[in-house]
């Protein structure tokens, strides 16, 4: 073999480098983002290390600087599992039917991942670490060596993770996992925020425990070790040195582990899938419950798929999220006002909209079904019952919940009355836009819309909410003339009843308007949920 | 075979359909009489049409121009007794792979209106006989393609339709499901009901139709009983190439250095 005779490092390193130019080779929209995403990136970099450097002889700086590391490595471990697309030399299969030895691969891919913008913004904030710990000419040695370790630390752990989970990720599984990551950095930001709040409020101090712990966990232990060489404690400093480079080592030699076993064993798309057999089973009982016919069946597919489809659920748990925390967190602060409960019943009403486009292009097996206007308007209360099953108990628990908080229950049934009208409104809106201005979800990536259908479904989406608004103009108008005619406090209970009839009435209007045109409609809006 | 000479034995009128896509014409001005009681081929190249026709016919697609008929009723303005009577297993639209085999299955029936009992009976026999009764629990979306196109087959065939449509239903799939298939199929046309399909695998078309229809940038260019179409030819390739123009390509001379053995 004369391949093994020349190193391949400087061409993967091009193959990586090319990958990032063309980047900027893409449409217009693409580069945009892109080169957006790097100014950010670099600009944050540029920012966290002036904080960084500012930081240096603080009381606490090191305990900062090392729970900062810490958390770095683990968002590294932690990158690949939801952005598995991200870096394409990371998906060593795509090499394998190259005559590639593990030992030359491993170091080449270990060179191309240091190239990018992720190892220059974690290499910003190690050397910042450093700076902002690092006094004496021996710490800063100690601190070179401490950041080179530390960041070949980082990339291999997030190649061994990818090439140990490389089966999952390329598997069904991972990619419904993808789908679902930005929830997870929707958390993780709230809890950075809560985290920020309760340490502004009762200060770094609180850092020096996990600290003294994470300060011997590598690569954090790379950045302690320049802290323990400025006190002079220079054992210390190397053995944290030395415990870095022991973790560096088994690292590469598990990531080679795997990469060899991934590139002699078959494809995970090859492998048969063990059946899981009755686990999937169990929600049978789920359909005794429901009515029978085409509105007990097509409730049960509609919830089905708000657990089972990553898109829906994804949008589920938004909106459920959203609709929970904006009442109760107002509340909390005692900022809130008691009409913020009817955000919940706004948001879950969302999922209403582009109901066809939430089925992609399997719509034709339920086109191939409805053939008469009845079964249009069958077809769309179903929907709207299965909305229902999770929104009005939802709704209604909200908005107990933020009276309780505010301790304002007299106005519970006003509050009641117009959320239930809202539900009504953007169940009526959401029926009649999904008939009227379909938009295919597509069901790779992060995006919600189609390429070209993106104004459509903003469109849809404002148009509806303002009509809704619009709809429910009677029963607020009705609100607020019993809060402001003497008097009108005794009667504001039958806003309660008067919010949900009218909430039942709209809607029965809406779906009454939307079935012709979906019936009528049906080849027009497969073609526009099939597109992308 | 006596062609025309059964009363109203159509069980697809087609006449003067036309469908563009922006500049491209798909069809271009079909007429179609497909026979009741046969097992019928839509043969033709790749971009011939195939899809776009079938997807009109079965009123997924409205065309430009032109009317279709199903077993005696206008497609568009008789949905409820076409609807009834057809199934449908379409290229390239997905199915609700989030159910598992035996909800689709099910879900599928009781859309249809049949009642949930019937539904279950005859999910549990066409899952055995599609060979599929050991995935039935398995979501869709993890099914290979041989067993989506199973499936998607039960789907369309759980109604008991007179008229099946086909796209493609042995594109991907492996021979053991194909056959599988095919005797599904063959004993579906024996009890008289009519299968219609597209492929482009002519020895396939060949073993197992009865009648064909050619179909070739957007225009039919023969329809008949397999004997008529084949005509003088050898096979029905042969006949299918000429018919399509595509016989005279010569692709000997470009590719000289091609071969086993030579140096690179």
């Amino acid at each position: 073999m004369s391949g093994t005779a020349v190193s391949i490092t400087p061409v993967v390193v091009r193959l990586k480098l090319s990958l990032l130019r063309n980047g900027l080779r893409q449409s217009s929209g693409r580069r945009a983002a892109y080169v957006a995403s790097v100014v950010a990136v670099l600009l944050v970099s540029a920012v966290q290390l002036l904080g960084l450097i500012a930081l240096r002889g603080h009381e606490h700086a090191a305990s900062v600087v090392v729970l900062l590391v810490a958390v770095l490595a683990a968002g590294w471990a932690v990158m690949p599992l939801f952005f598995p697309g991200g870096d394409e030399t990371l998906d060593p299969t795509r090499l394998v039917m190259l005559p590639l030895r593990p030992r030359p691969l491993v170091r080449a891919l270990l060179a191309a991942s240091l190239v990018g913008i992720g190892p220059l913004f974690t290499l910003c904030m190690l050397a910042g670490a450093v700076v902002s710990v690092a006094h004496g000419g021996v710490a800063y040695v100690v601190g070179v060596v401490g950041v080179v370790l530390a960041l070949l630390v980082c990339v291999a752990l997030a190649r061994a993770v990818a090439a140990a989970n490389l089966r999952l990720l390329t598997s069904r599984k991972g990619r419904d996992l993808a789908v679902l990551s930005g929830l997870v950095i929707a958390i993780g930001a709230q809890v950075v925020n809560f985290g920020a709040q309760r340490l502004g409020s009762s200060g770094l101090g609180q850092l020096d425990g996990p600290a003294d712990v994470l300060k011997w966990v590598p690569p954090a232990s790379a950045i302690g070790a320049a802290d323990s060489a400025s006190e002079g404690s220079y054992g210390i400093a190397v053995l944290q040195l030395a415990l870095t480079a022991a973790a560096l080592v088994a690292l590469i030699a598990w990531w080679s582990r795997h990469l060899t076993r991934l590139m002699t064993a078959p494809d995970g798309s090859t492998l048969q899938a063990t059946d899981s057999g009755a686990r999937e089973r169990t929600s049978t009982g789920l359909s005794r419950l429901l009515p029978a016919g085409r509105t007990g069946t097509v409730m049960e597919r509609s919830l089905r798929y708000v657990w089972r489809d990553p898109k829906t659920k994804a949008a589920w748990v938004t909106s459920l999220a959203i609709g929970l925390i904006v009442p109760v967190f107002n509340a909390l602060q005692g900022s809130g006002s008691i009409y913020f409960a009817c955000f919940a019943a706004g948001m879950l009403g969302v999922q209403m909209y582009n109901q066809f486009g939430q089925d992609t292009s399997a719509f034709w097996m339920v086109a191939m079904t409805i053939s008469s206007t009845r079964d249009a308007y069958v077809e769309l209360r179903a929907r709207a019952l299965a909305l229902l099953v999770i929104t009005l108990p939802y709704a209604t628990l909200v908005t107990v919940l933020t009276t309780a908080l505010l301790g304002d229950w007299p106005k519970l049934p006003e509050v009641l009355g117009l959320s239930f009208a809202l539900l009504g409104a953007m169940l009526a809106t959401g029926a009649w836009t999904s008939a009227r201005f379909p938009y295919s979800i597509p069901q790779e990536g992060y995006k919600n819309v189609a390429p070209g259908q993106s104004g459509l479904a903003f469109m849809a989406i404002l148009g509806g909410m303002v009509s809704s608004a619009l709809l429910c103009a009677p029963v607020i108008a009705g609100t607020i003339w019993l809060n402001v005619s003497e008097g009108g406090d005794k009667w504001s209970w039958l806003l309660l009843p008067v919010g949900a009839v009218y909430g039942t009435a709209i809607t029965v209007a809406g779906l009454r308007m939307a079935a012709p045109r979906t019936a009528r409609q049906l080849p027009e809006i497969l073609t526009a949920v099939s597109k992308g | 075979m006596t062609s025309g000479a059964e009363t109203g034995a159509a069980a697809v009128r087609v006449r003067g359909l036309w469908k563009r896509f922006g500049q491209q014409v798909a069809v271009a001005g079909i007429d179609l009489d497909l026979p009741a009681g046969k097992f019928i081929g839509l043969v033709g190249p790749n971009g011939a049409g195939k899809t776009t026709t079938l997807s009109i016919i079965t009123g997924l697609l409205r065309p430009d121009q032109g009317s279709v008929e199903v077993v005696g009723h206008d497609v568009w303005r008789d949905p409820v007794e076409v609807k009834a009577r057809i199934g449908v297993l379409p290229e390239g639209l997905r199915l609700f792979e989030r159910l598992s085999g035996r909800e689709l299955l099910a879900y599928s029936g009781r859309l249809r209106g049949l009642p949930g009992a019937e539904v279950d009976k005859r999910v549990t026999q066409l899952l055995d006989v599609l060979d599929l009764a050991g995935a039935q629990h398995k979501l869709v979306v993890d099914y290979s393609t041989g067993m989506r196109k199973k499936i998607g087959l039960a789907a369309a065939l759980l109604h008991n339709p007179e008229v099946l449509f086909l796209d493609e239903p042995f594109e991907g799939v492996d021979p053991v499901s194909a056959q599988t298939i095919r005797g599904v199929l063959e004993r579906y046309t024996a009890s008289g009901a009519t299968v219609v399909f597209s492929s482009h695998v002519m020895e396939l078309v060949e073993s197992l139709c009865d009648w064909v229809a050619v179909l070739a940038a957007g225009r039919i260019r023969a329809q008949g009983t397999l004997a008529e179409v084949r005509g003088d030819a050898p096979t029905l390739q042969q006949a299918f190439l000429e018919l399509v123009g595509a016989n005279a390509r010569d692709t000997g001379s470009h590719l000289d250095w091609l071969g086993g053995g030579a140096t690179r």
